[in-house]
Parts: structure tokens; C-alpha cells; sequence
């Protein structure tokens, strides 16, 4: 049997799928809040917000993920003094790095709301916190869903790049496991049909959500 | 008009849309528990008085005196600004109900977070405004599922849950079907009667005859007349104003 070299390895492979995961879940929770954040502070009308905040999202937008994960696996134990576990520095990295992508989502989502809207809210005496906690967040999310699910898909292939700094993540776990058995096409062939189901499976939800809340 | 009894004082008014000058030189009192009709054709202003009146508009030159407190002084400290906006209701052409929250929680919204009522205080006072405005069935129901004239409604009760001392409407009814328009004029007439201190910013002469106690008429950023409203609709004295309250009336 062709596939007989996943059976044998299926528990390191399901592993290193488990941490694949866990990158995934930290670094979509904290460049989603970040990416509100970043996203509800380049909607300022100050400049000492907007142009830091418009600087710091134009600068990851326009550096390669890869150089990000490096510059942070390098510089991080520089800054802190410690040496850092590469898998933490890999979730740093992305959710600095994603969370500019999460803010432009809820910058257009947020400017998807009636304005008008909101000078509703503030006629009652509610604040600029309260307005957007409590009336624009809450309509600007339910229009940005189908964007978040697509950028969350992103997300999880991008944790694939953890490789590079030697996180066991499953295609670092995928590549060990060939350098024992030397099958190369089943065992990459195998890992890509993991990420397509997984990613199919994202973008799926995703129309069905766009239906559902009417894009 | 005794000084005390001026709840609302403009002096001196001037704002800008650009280049564009849209209030040029306003004055204006208004007495406690008055209801003042503003009128005139569109791009006259009207909208950005109000807005200017409870600090939504930051007006560039002039001021505003409500009870006494400078509204351009508010403009430096937010707290005192969102303080000042509460002491107002605002209702408008287009409704603005939250689309995501029920009519009940549309109208709890600010008591609870600017007032900080509890959920049942805030609850209870907003099923007595329902009732009032006509229209306690509906306090489950979420705006999308209400017509024009019920959500209006909704919008004065919300309003009013604040307990404002002063009541702006900008052309209330203008977006409304005609059998619909009645039923928000009547609760505005109920409010006036009450003694609520009201500007309205409305094309209904009808009402403006029958409830105003002023009317206002202004043209290109300019108040070419202020007049008692028997004297408005029987003798008014500029040019301007025969020919639109000539036209207006003619239409109805």
C-alpha cells in the first residue's frame, strides 16, 4: 500500500496537526482583538493616532510574513534577554503581522454603518466608547463575517511559515517523518489534502455565512 | 422675555461646511416649554442649527447657551460634552434606530449607560414611554419589522427616555407615507402641550399653525424672520416668507 507510511506515522503527524492548531487559535484570538484595536484607532481623527497607527499597518503590509517570523525570532531574545521558545516567537510574529489584515476588515466593516448612526448614540449622550462598543462594533462585525472567515483560512495556512524557525508544527512534523521514511510525494501529497479540507472546509463557511447575512 | 426663562440662547452663530458658509450670524432665544418651528427651503441651514444647538456640529464661530452653559466651552472636554448631549433628545428625518437591538433595548440603551438605571428600572420606564407614543405591542419586535410611522415613534420614545430638557426634531416626518404622518405629529402635539421646550424642523405647516408657539424661517444660513406664529401665518413681514408660506399652503 502507497499510503501505508501515513497509518505508521499518523500519531507524530496528528501532533504536529495539534500545534498547527494551537498557533492557529492563539494567533487568530490576538490579531483579531489587535486588529479591532488597530482598525477603530486608523478611523481617528487625530493625527498623533492615525498616522502611527496608518504607518505600523502600511510597513507590515508591504514586508514578507517570513521576514517578520525571522525578525522576531532573532531580535526577540536581543530585546528581552531571554531566550524565547520558538513557538511563542512564531505567534508574536503572526499576530503582529495578521492583525493589520484583521484591521483593515473592521475599518471597512465600521465604515459599512450608517454614520448617521452615530450621531445617533452620541445625541442620547453616549460616548465615543459606548457608541462604537454598543452600536457600530456590533452591526460593523455582523457585515465583516464572511471577510473574517476568509482571512481566518489565511491565517491558517500562513502558520505553515512557523516551519522556517523550526516550530513542530505539522509540516516541520511532515518533513521529519520524510527524512526518516524518504517517501517525499505521499507524505507532501498527504499534508496538502489536510490543508485543502481544512481550508475548503473555512471557505465553505464563509459563502454560507456571506448568504446568510447577505454579504 | 425675561432672562430666566430663556432656555435655549444663540449669539452670534457662524459655521462653515468647508467653504461653504451655512449659518451666517445666527441669534436667537427660546423661552422654556416653547415649541419653535423652523422652516425654510432645503440647504437653508435648519439641520446644522440643531445639530450646531446640541454640540453634534462643532461650530466654528459664536455661541450656544443652554440653561446658561456655554456649548462651545464643551468642546475642549468630552465628558462635558456628552454631558450636554444628554440633556437633549434628538429625533430624525430617518429614524436612526439601532438595527441590531429590539425597540425595548433601543430605548435602554442610553438610560442604562449614561444614566446607569438598572436593567428593570430602565426596562419599565420604556414600557410607560411605549405606551405613551402608542405602541407597547411592538417593544419585542427589532425596527426592520415596524413602519415608518411606528419607528418614529420609537425614536421619540428613545428620546425621551433620557428625560431631556429640550426635544430637536429634523423634518420628522419627511420620510414618511402621508396616513403615517399624523400619528407622530399627534404625539409631538401631546409633547407640546406637556410643555416640553421643542424645536422642530419641519415642512408641515398644519402643524406648525395649529402647535408652534414661534416660527422661524430661515433662508440661506440666514434667520430672515422670528415671529409668534399668529402673526407668521397672517402678517409676515419679508417678501421671502409670504412667497413660502404662499407656496406651501397653496400645496396643501
Amino acid at each position: 500500500m502507497i499510503f501505508d507510511v501515513i497509518f505508521r506515522n499518523i500519531h507524530l503527524l496528528l501532533s504536529g496537526l495539534g500545534v498547527t492548531f494551537q498557533i492557529f487559535i492563539l494567533a487568530w484570538i490576538g490579531s483579531f482583538l489587535l486588529g479591532i484595536g488597530l482598525g477603530v484607532l486608523r478611523l481617528s481623527s487625530r493625527k498623533a493616532i492615525y498616522w502611527p497607527v496608518t504607518i505600523y499597518i502600511q510597513t507590515m503590509r508591504s514586508i514578507p510574513l517570513i521576514l517578520v517570523i525571522f525578525g522576531f525570532y532573532l531580535l526577540l531574545p536581543i530585546i528581552t534577554g531571554k531566550s524565547m521558545p520558538s513557538l511563542v516567537s512564531a505567534v508574536i510574529s503572526f499576530i503582529v503581522f495578521e492583525a493589520v489584515y484583521f484591521a483593515e476588515i473592521v475599518r471597512g466593516g465600521i465604515q459599512s454603518v450608517r454614520k448617521n448612526l452615530i450621531d445617533a448614540g452620541y445625541s442620547t449622550g453616549l460616548s465615543y466608547f459606548q457608541v462604537m462598543t454598543f452600536i457600530i462594533l456590533p452591526q460593523a462585525i455582523k457585515n465583516m463575517i464572511p471577510s473574517i472567515v476568509t482571512q481566518s483560512v489565511v491565517v491558517f495556512q500562513d502558520t505553515a511559515l512557523a516551519y522556517v524557525i523550526g516550530v513542530k508544527e505539522f509540516l516541520r512534523i511532515t518533513t521529519l517523518v520524510n527524512v526518516r521514511e524518504v517517501r517525499s510525494i505521499e507524505l507532501y501529497l498527504f499534508a496538502a489534502l489536510v490543508y485543502f479540507c481544512i481550508c475548503s472546509f473555512g471557505s465553505l463557511l464563509a459563502r454560507r455565512m456571506e448568504k446568510r447575512y447577505g454579504g | 422675555m425675561s432672562k430666566n426663562n430663556t432656555i435655549i440662547e444663540i449669539k452670534g452663530l457662524n459655521h462653515w461646511y468647508g467653504n461653504f458658509h451655512v449659518l451666517k450670524e445666527i441669534n436667537l432665544e427660546t423661552r422654556r416649554s416653547s415649541c419653535v418651528v423652523i422652516c425654510g427651503p432645503s440647504g437653508s441651514g435648519k439641520s446644522t442649527l440643531l445639530r450646531c444647538i446640541n454640540g453634534l456640529e462643532v461650530f466654528k464661530e459664536g455661541d450656544v447657551i443652554i440653561n446658561g452653559k456655554s456649548v462651545s466651552q464643551c468642546f475642549h472636554n468630552h465628558k462635558e460634552l456628552y454631558k450636554l448631549r444628554s440633556k437633549f433628545g434628538m429625533v430624525f428625518q430617518h429614524f436612526e434606530l439601532y438595527p441590531h437591538m429590539r425597540v425595548l433595548d433601543n430605548i435602554t440603551l442610553a438610560p442604562r449607560r449614561v444614566l446607569c438605571l438598572s436593567k428593570n428600572e430602565a426596562e419599565k420606564s420604556a414600557m410607560a414611554l411605549l405606551e405613551k407614543v402608542g405602541i407597547l405591542e411592538q417593544a419585542y419586535k427589532y425596527p426592520a419589522n415596524l413602519s415608518g410611522g411606528q419607528q418614529q415613534r420609537v425614536a421619540i420614545a428613545r428620546a425621551l427616555a433620557m428625560n431631556p430638557d429640550i426635544l430637536l426634531f429634523d423634518e420628522p416626518t419627511s420620510a414618511l407615507d402621508p396616513e403615517m404622518i399624523r400619528d407622530v405629529l399627534k404625539v409631538m402635539a401631546d409633547l407640546a402641550k406637556e410643555g416640553m421646550t421643542m424645536l422642530v424642523v419641519t415642512h408641515e405647516m398644519g402643524f406648525a399653525n395649529a402647535v408652534a408657539d414661534e416660527i422661524v424661517f430661515m433662508e440661506e444660513g440666514n434667520i430672515i424672520e422670528h415671529d409668534d406664529a399668529v402673526t407668521f401665518f397672517k402678517c409676515p413681514k419679508s417678501n421671502r416668507a409670504v412667497e413660502f408660506v404662499d407656496r406651501i399652503l397653496v400645496h396643501i
